[in-house]
């Protein structure tokens, strides 16, 4: 018998939210399991967001990944209000479904699932180069790290499918290893390296095209991809309402302090040509290999390397996850055909939605064979996805104000402006006209992402149309209990 | 000692039945109350509200018997839950928690992993995290 009162650990993710019988929810996660789960998403981003946009951003890296910082916080914000109000999984796909209707809703939540799958290759893309430190052939042969990043993913595949338990140790030590590395490496590198004159030169000397600047910007909404994690698990938190927004500014402050650490460090350690070329796909493994002391290079390598490696193979795994669980959503919503939310009998699993996006993912890692700009255009599919996402969330939550004025907000954000009696939110105003000024930009100027991403709308658009018309679902159906109002 | 409160965790094995006899035995000299909860454990690539059928009917058809058991052969009134976790051994412990039970009650059954008797890893995190005494039936 246990003489302390027993608590469930962070990351445990035990839950018990639902008595069928009685339909009685029950959550038990704290802001401490919210907050781990959030920054373990957010930050294994590091470390493969800061190479993307220093392949864009150059010099102006760190202020791509501020300005980017800043959007960041308006949508953690906007996120706060809605998961507050509405603490159902789906995040922003929950949001527009409620907020406009069942046809926003989807094409909302199908962007969502974009972003998932291009987290899944990217993640997936960036382990081989990390472990090249072991096996060089891994970083320097195109074809054998494709190859491996390919098979990570088809290994992923058979575990969920098989559905392996994930023990509540693997998501404790990802978030503490996660905050020990970057903090670690952050005191270092302003330890040892830091020298305001020669970042700022090395900032100024290769300042972007203005053109470039924006498409880092965007890029570095990459680095950010946790809030939907957080958003997802307001389900199976104790009064959501109160702790997902407190996880989430928390996650705010951390994320941001580190992610500025980080990227002045690398720039400092090296300039941002060797950062967008022999370390863009591994940039953190990059600042350890570039560090002063003899000593130190020789402790952090190898350490960087199987660290790096198991974050990101762990960030893959939660991209499956989280993308068969909006999948398994959207479904119950009937925005997807059932197909995808089917359960295998005997493993219990998702097992279409986990393969079906496991090869979508797959194939986009192909163009890994022979293209030189493929990091570059994963990144820029992904902002396609994510920012689509995020716009839709900000305007979910200003429809929600306009539509549903009476909504209950237990997190409601402040410095609002009064439009015909109704309180708009000054922050989602200004994340959506940004992020849709930004959007637009990335699809101008990105060929690969505007046809990939508008590809994959118009497929998802016409999946929906033709699986409602089978259904007899009107095309925008307004969600339960709203068509009245 | 006096068990007011027993919650006895169910999986639907023979031993299952024995120990709720046991636990409204011990219930029935203080005039206490059973509660029998299963767990069905969802998988981390579902929503935790998932619902799938066919473990919701499983579930059912165990908690009914266990019931059924209860009101027949022993006169007692047993409160049944199903809940859905990701785990069992913390849904168990949350569940002990809640009600402020005295005593978790568990059968066990005879289970060999690599030619060993084990527990699983259920039970072991039940003995070491409960607030209560634990008595497990093994059968």
């Amino acid at each position: 018998m246990q003489t302390t009162p027993w608590q469930p650990k962070p990351g445990d993710r035990v839950f018990r939210p639902r008595r069928i019988k009685r339909f009685r929810l029950r959550r038990v996660l704290g802001i401490p399991a919210v907050f781990s789960a959030g920054y373990g998403n957010v930050g294994s981003s590091i470390y493969y967001a800061l190479g993307i946009v220093a392949l864009v951003a150059m010099g102006a890296t760190p202020v791509a990944l501020g300005i980017a910082g800043i959007l960041f916080i308006f949508t953690a914000l906007t996120y706060a209000e809605g998961t507050a109000a509405l603490p159902e999984a789906g995040g922003s796909a929950s949001f527009a479904r409620h907020g406009f209707n069942d046809l926003i809703g989807f094409i909302a939540g199908w962007a969502l699932m974009l972003s998932y799958i291009v987290t899944i290759s990217i993640s997936a893309f960036t382990i081989p180069p990390y472990l090249g430190f072991f096996w060089e052939p891994l970083k320097d042969s195109a074809a054998i790290g494709t190859l491996t990043s390919m098979g990570i993913v088809f290994f992923l595949m058979l575990l969920n499918v098989i559905g392996i338990k994930e023990t509540s140790l693997v998501n404790i030590s990802a978030a503490v290893l996660h905050l020990t590395t970057h903090i670690s490496l952050v005191v270092i590198g302003f330890v040892l390296v830091f020298n305001p004159k020669v970042l700022l030169s090395r900032i100024f000397d290769n300042w972007p095209a203005p053109q470039n600047l924006i498409i880092g910007i965007a890029l570095a909404a990459i680095a950010y991809t946790g809030i939907e994690t957080v958003s997802q698990m307001a389900e199976e938190t104790r009064k959501p309402e109160q702790k997902v927004p407190r996880a989430l500014v928390m996650m705010i402050v951390a994320v941001l302090v580190v992610f500025a650490g980080i990227s002045l460090v690398s720039l400092s350690v090296m300039t941002p040509q060797e950062l967008a070329s022999d370390w863009s796909r591994d940039p953190v493994a990059g600042i350890a290999a570039n560090l002063p002391l003899v000593l130190l290079r020789d402790v952090l390598k190898p350490l960087i390397a199987i660290l790096a490696g198991a974050i990101l193979l762990i960030a893959t795994n939660a991209g499956l996850i989280g993308i068969s669980r909006l999948a398994f959503s959207l479904g119950n919503h009937r925005l997807v055909p059932p197909v995808l939310s089917r359960i295998h009998p005997r493993f219990k699993t998702p097992y279409i939605s986990i393969i079906l996006f496991s090869v979508v993912a797959i194939l986009i890692l192909l163009p890994g064979f022979f293209e030189a700009n493929v990091f570059e255009n994963m990144g820029a599919l992904y902002a396609v996805g994510s920012l689509l996402a995020f716009m839709f969330a900000h305007a979910s939550i200003i429809s929600l104000r306009l539509r549903r004025p009476d909504l209950p907000r237990p997190f409601k954000l402040g410095g609002n402006i009064r439009v015909k009696e109704r309180e708009l939110p000054l922050t989602a105003i200004l994340g959506l006209c940004a992020l849709t000024v930004i959007w637009v930009i990335i699809l101008i100027t990105q060929p690969y992402s505007r046809w990939v991403g508008l590809a994959w709308m118009v497929v998802g658009v016409i999946i929906y149309y033709f699986y409602r018309k089978r259904e007899k679902l009107p095309f925008l159906e307004a969600p339960e209990g709203q068509a009245s109002q | 000692m006096e068990f007011h409160k027993v919650l006895v965790p169910v999986t639907g094995s023979e031993a299952d039945v024995e120990a709720l006899r046991l636990a409204i035995r011990l219930a029935k000299k203080e005039k206490g109350k059973v509660w029998s909860v299963y767990v069905i454990t969802i998988k981390r690539a579902l929503p935790l509200d998932a619902e799938i059928k066919p473990e919701i009917e499983k579930a059912d058809g165990i908690m009914d018997k266990m019931e059924s058991i209860a009101e027949e052969e022993e006169e007692y009134e047993v409160d049944t839950d199903i809940l859905q976790a990701r785990d069992a051994g913390p849904a168990i412990i949350d569940e002990a928690v809640e009600r402020g039970v005295d005593l978790i009650l568990m059968g066990v059954k005879y289970k060999k992993r690599f030619g060993q008797f084990s527990l699983g890893s259920v039970v072991p995190y039940v003995l070491k995290n409960s607030p209560c005494p634990v008595i497990l039936y093994h059968q």
